[in-house]
């Protein structure tokens, strides 16, 4: 079977819905910035390109209709580049990672940039038209149940206090402000521009943050819970892509490949419970890559909120020295059709950085998914 | 005469602020300078810093945020540019003559030949602040003296200086008048002008007088209040809300400049205890507290107030004052009580009528103007005059002879004739010259009172009244209590609509109370739900809904002109109209959620009808919905007649009128424009996608619920509103008619009445006049 690997990563800043920097940026316009640059610095030959393939929560008004070929087109790549738009909510871009690696592997394609995005401001999280089904509500309402619920029924169930919610909060935002203190996002950043603006810099990040401060916020979801807007990711409008091709095509083309691919699983879960979809996924994959949780040198656990990452990495029996080294989704936020491709770019990044072995990428999903990604250095 | 369309206004203080957000809530750009502060950040701050809390200010200064980006906010340092294109400029600054002078120097040089100068001085004669200044400055300038908060207080007093061109004022007074909606006193150039001067003698003699006679504040501020209609807040009670330290610096300035034989100099008293309040930190709301205060020490909430007998605080009284029970609503009585309250009323008022009378025509030309300034600047019900005619100015000379107060000559002029009467229809009142004269409106003012005065109405029953306004047009007026809405009031409506069909052209909805109206006669309903008639309860239902439809749906057009409050079904009543005319403090809202009801009279399907519209939101059935169902369920009331339209209560074309006195004529003109060509509105009909967006909503509901902030019968409530807002039952593919929306209406509004705990609500709000969250 062909070798998969990731040969290139980059992604928007993620900025606040609402009062961010992005706010104004409309979201097919801001993949299509991100694929134009990734394609640059990755050197890739357009016509190469076999599809891109694009992740999107919330797939209407202006992320709707077939985004992903409108992006080909607003990015100037060639008109045969295919264009797929997916959703599996949260997990969308992963997915689209899933998607390029399972066609390269039978022979459908060498090269795919695989992307998302998720303006969140532009596109309300359930979309404009909620519409449930009202039988499907009366059999089973968690199918339609809102992610801070779930996020207080896993820390109830979990017996995740508030208190350990906050200092991973607190860690989250510290591990992110040091990496942008240092200039570690630079290489993955790419700058949005707009008229005569141009928008680089994260702007959900809060290096000032405290246990205290978090102590004073109220439960956002339940009045007698545990869940603050200070332990959930923030709404956050971002794009992510990263470049999938088979190992053979990035060597004979002169790309870097960052990391393999060595496995990747889908699971579901209680819808509910969501926020534990990532244990199933994680460790489906690592079976399949024939590897146990002590043997992962990175990991991005995408940080949906506090209560779920910490009971995930409980019952993975991760450490928390290996997850999340520049930060997570709490402090970097959370756009949720870009968060798959950019923890996938991230944890493949950090192989290459570090000198890891294995990575892990995975996330939780609404309606009670996880997924999961193994990568393994080059 | 020119246009005033910029203004700009130095001074970002509370007044200085205050005024440049009328502005701007008139839709006028204006300019914002303040000094630049020693050290700050932003050599622009004190302005910037304003603007910022006036949109966190509860009464808000802005009718809507968005009125905020109309100011330019700036330093006299580095913006006086920006006075160049001023129409009209208004200094508000610091109450201090040489930096008053200093500041109109560098106005003169920055301000285009011709623009308006006018101070907002409570305290320095005009005559001083143009002292020295180029006669070019003086001919612009006059003084224009607004009232704290400038938005909602409706008085302005203005002084004309001996030079100034009498075309500035007027340009101003029309401006102050029709765009920020000022009654315009004009004032002599005396201390204190007409409001204050009146007022802080008022003052200082009800306090004085307390303190001599021995009154708890308590008491005092019960004979004070009501019974002479003065707020409830007394005496003792408005030193609180404008500050004791205030007092005797008012107080100082006017001593100083008034003669050594003015009544003033005779009520002014050293008082220790004030002097101590002030020193420790106790001047009022603003500050520790003052002669109330709510005493938080120990975690409680202790309503206190300070005994002038003790000098210490100590829990509040409710007083019981034989001279108030027995003589309930006859202020004569009480003036002439034997006991210590009766003397107490006697000598305030006596001596504040008597003082009223001696400034006409020493700081007003006229005692109508008297009576204005002391209604719209200090809220009272009765002007001094008016309070003079129901005591008879003769009687009252008796008793200011018997406490030994003399009696200023305007009295004696009186004799036993009334300062106002009506002649010919025409309301007129008593000039210095002894002789009647009529009360001129001005240009685009029409009262529905003066109409009265001289013909009787169509059609009246004891809740409401149809007048003929004139020109082909009729005004339906609601006369109950807070003008609730009953089957009278249905009836003639139902009955005004045919007469009006044949008599008239058009229809306005009109009234002159405080309040357009409060809604529904809760009481009413109350006491048929206590019998169990709910027939009763659904056919009242059901005839607000016909006669509501009648009147969208009738041959002329219906213009509403509501000013305060217009809840519930006078929300309703508003949603029906072709159009709507407001008083731009108009308080709209469907707040029937709020005593756990839905709204019953057509507000769910125009809500909805007005939301559905297409381009005013995304796309799909549920915005529409969910946008109804988030204003709806919260029992949202619009602030201003401006958030009223952001809200779609009001429609983006319907009228906003900022003078209150003109609502009537610009509604009446708003409905003669309607006549040529005028066609009914076509029904309603909507898709909605039903039970879906049903579940949709009361899944959000129970969200709510579980965050805490709605509560148990919030929740019942909420899923009652569900089932109209989505179509009960619906399909997006079959379009929904009116008809079946004011059934969906009625039927949820029927199985709420006889909720337990909907009755438990009404009964709060009837009983304490508070919403019970249950």
């Amino acid at each position: 079977m062909k070798t998969v690997v990731i040969a290139g990563y980059a992604r928007s800043p993620f900025t606040p819905a609402k009062k961010g920097e992005l706010a104004g940026v409309r979201p097919d316009e801001l993949a299509a910035q991100v694929v134009r640059e990734l394609v640059a610095r990755s050197g890739v030959n357009v016509d190469d390109i076999e599809d891109l393939i694009l992740g999107c929560a919330f797939p209407e008004g202006e992320q709707g209709l077939n985004l992903a070929r409108l992006v080909v087109l607003l990015a100037d790549l060639p008109q045969s580049v295919g264009g797929l738009t997916v959703n599996r909510f949260c997990g969308s871009s992963m997915q689209s990672v899933h998607n390029a690696a399972g066609a390269i592997q039978m022979g459908a394609g060498e090269v795919f940039i695989c992307a998302g995005v998720e303006s969140m401001t532009r596109v309300p999280m359930m979309g404009y038209n909620p519409l449930p089904h009202p039988a499907l509500h009366a059999k089973l309402p968690g199918a339609y149940i809102g992610m801070g619920d779930t996020a207080e029924n896993v820390a109830r169930q979990w017996g995740i206090s508030r208190d350990q919610q906050e200092s991973f909060a607190v860690r989250s935002h510290q591990k992110a402000a040091a990496a942008q203190a240092e200039g570690r996002f630079k290489a993955e950043v790419v700058a949005i521009n707009q008229g005569n603006r141009s928008i680089d810099v994260d702007g959900c990040i809060r290096p000032e943050t405290t246990a205290a401060a978090l102590a004073e916020l109220k439960p956002a979801f339940d009045q007698a819970g545990s869940v603050t807007a200070g332990t959930a990711s923030p709404l956050t409008d971002g794009a992510a892509a990263v470049l999938v091709c088979s190992l053979d095509y990035a060597e004979k083309h002169g790309l870097t490949p960052l990391a393999k691919i060595r496995s990747i699983a889908i699971s579901g879960c209680a819808p509910e419970l969501m926020g534990i979809g990532p244990i199933k996924a994680s460790s489906k994959a690592l079976e399949r890559a024939g590897i146990d949780a002590g043997q992962l040198d990175v990991v991005e656990l995408n940080e949906a909120f506090a209560a779920q990452s910490l009971a995930c990495i409980k019952d993975l029996g991760l450490s928390e020295a290996e997850i999340n080294l520049d930060g997570g989704a709490i402090a970097l936020g959370h756009p949720l059709g870009a968060t798959g491709a950019r923890i996938v770019g991230k944890a493949a990044s950090l192989l290459k950085r570090t000198g890891g072995r294995y990575g892990l990428a995975t996330q939780c999903i609404g309606g009670g998914q996880g997924i999961a990604t193994v990568l393994e250095a080059v | 005469m020119s246009e005033i369309r910029k203004v700009a206004v130095i001074g970002a203080g509370v007044m200085g602020a205050g005024i440049a957000a009328q502005v701007a809530n008139a839709g006028l750009p204006v300019v914002l300078l303040d000094i630049v502060k020693d050290g700050a950040v932003s050599r622009s701050g004190i302005a910037e810093e304003a603007v910022q809390k006036m949109l966190k200010a509860d009464p808000a200064p802005f009718m809507s945020k968005a009125a905020a980006k109309l100011i330019t906010t700036g330093n006299i340092e580095d913006h006086l540019n920006l006075l160049a294109d001023c129409d009209w400029i208004v200094e508000a600054v610091i109450e201090r003559l040489d930096i008053k002078q200093a500041l109109y120097q560098k106005i003169d040089k920055a301000r285009k030949a011709g623009s308006v100068v006018s101070s907002n001085t409570s305290t320095i004669p005009l005559a001083s602040l143009t002292a020295g200044l180029s006669d070019d400055f003086a001919r612009d300038f006059c003084v224009t003296h607004f009232f704290n908060p400038p938005r909602y207080m409706r008085l302005l007093e203005v002084v004309t200086g001996e030079k100034t061109r009498p075309d500035a004022v007027e340009d101003v007074s029309r401006f102050a008048d029709i765009a920020l909606g000022k009654s315009v006193v004009a004032c002599k150039d005396r201390p204190g002008f007409i409001a204050n001067r009146l007022g802080v003698f008022w003052m200082q003699c009800a306090v004085a007088e307390a303190n001599d006679l021995g009154l708890e504040v308590e008491e005092a501020d019960a004979v004070i209040g009501r019974p002479m209609g003065i707020p409830k807040t007394g005496v003792f009670g408005l030193i609180d809300l404008v500050g004791l330290d205030l007092m005797p610096h008012v107080m100082g300035s006017m001593i100083g400049l008034l003669p050594d034989d003015d009544p003033l100099q005779a009520v002014r008293r050293d008082m220790p205890l004030i002097e101590k309040m002030i020193a420790e930190g106790y001047t009022g709301r603003k500050g520790k507290g003052g002669f109330y205060r709510l005493n938080r020490a120990g975690g409680g909430k202790i309503k206190e107030a300070m005994s002038l007998a003790t000098g210490e605080y100590r829990p509040q009284i409710k007083p019981d004052l034989e001279a108030l029970s027995a003589t309930r609503n006859d202020l004569k009585g009480l003036l002439s009580f034997p006991d210590k309250a009766g003397r107490y009323a006697r000598r305030v008022l006596g001596q504040t009528l008597a003082y009223a009378a001696s400034l006409v025509p020493e700081a007003a030309d006229d005692i109508a103007s008297v009576d204005e300034a002391m209604r719209l600047g200090y809220n009272w019900k009765w002007g001094p005059f008016e309070l003079i005619d129901q005591l008879g100015a003769v009687w009252l000379a008796e008793l200011l002879t018997a406490e030994g107060v003399v009696v200023p000559s305007l009295l004696t002029l009186a004799g036993d004739r009334t300062f106002y009467r009506t002649q010919d229809g025409k309301r007129q009142y008593l000039g210095t010259d002894g002789a009647y004269h009529d009360i001129v409106r001005p240009d685009g003012v029409l009262l529905l009172a003066d109409l009265k005065l001289d013909r009787q109405p169509v059609l009246k029953n004891g809740s409401a009244a149809l007048w003929d306004i004139g020109d082909g047009v009729a005004c339906f007026e609601f006369t109950s209590k807070m003008n609730a809405l009953d089957p009278d009031t249905m009836a003639l409506l139902g009955k005004s609509l045919k007469i009006v069909g044949k008599q008239f052209k058009a229809l306005v909805v009109y009234n002159e109370g405080s309040n357009f109206s409060a809604g529904a006669n809760l009481g009413l309903a109350l006491f048929a739900a206590n019998i169990a008639a709910w027939d009763q309860i659904e056919q009242l239902v059901a005839a607000g809904q016909e006669t509501y439809r009648a009147l969208k749906y009738s041959s002329f057009p219906v213009v509403g002109a509501p000013s305060g409050l217009a809840l519930g079904g006078g929300c309703e009543i508003l949603l029906h109209c072709d159009a709507v005319q407001a008083h731009a403090e108009a308080y709209v809202g469907l707040v029937e959620c709020g005593v756990g009801l839905v709204p019953a009279w057509g507000g769910c399907k125009e809500m909805l009808s007005r939301w559905s519209a297409p381009g005013r939101l995304p796309n799909g059935p549920m915005p529409a919905i969910a946008k109804v169902f988030e204003t709806v369920s919260t029992a949202t009331v619009a602030k201003s007649a401006a958030e009223a339209k952001e809200l779609l209560f009001l429609r983006p074309t319907d009228g906003i009128t900022m003078n209150r006195t003109r609502l009537l004529a610009d509604a009446k003109a708003k409905a003669l424009s309607l006549v040529d060509g005028y066609v009914p509105p076509q029904p309603i009909e909507l898709s909605l996608p039903g039970e879906s967006a049903r579940v949709g909503l009361q899944m959000a509901a129970e969200s709510f619920h579980r965050r805490g902030i709605a509560t148990k019968h919030d929740l019942v409530v909420a899923g009652a509103l569900a089932a109209v807002l989505s179509g009960n039952g619906a399909d997006i593919t079959t379009p929904v008619a009116e008809e079946d929306l004011l059934e969906q209406e009625r039927a949820q509004f029927m199985r709420l009445v006889r909720h337990p705990a909907t009755l438990a609500r009404i009964e709060s709000v009837l009983e304490t006049g508070k919403p019970l969250r249950n």
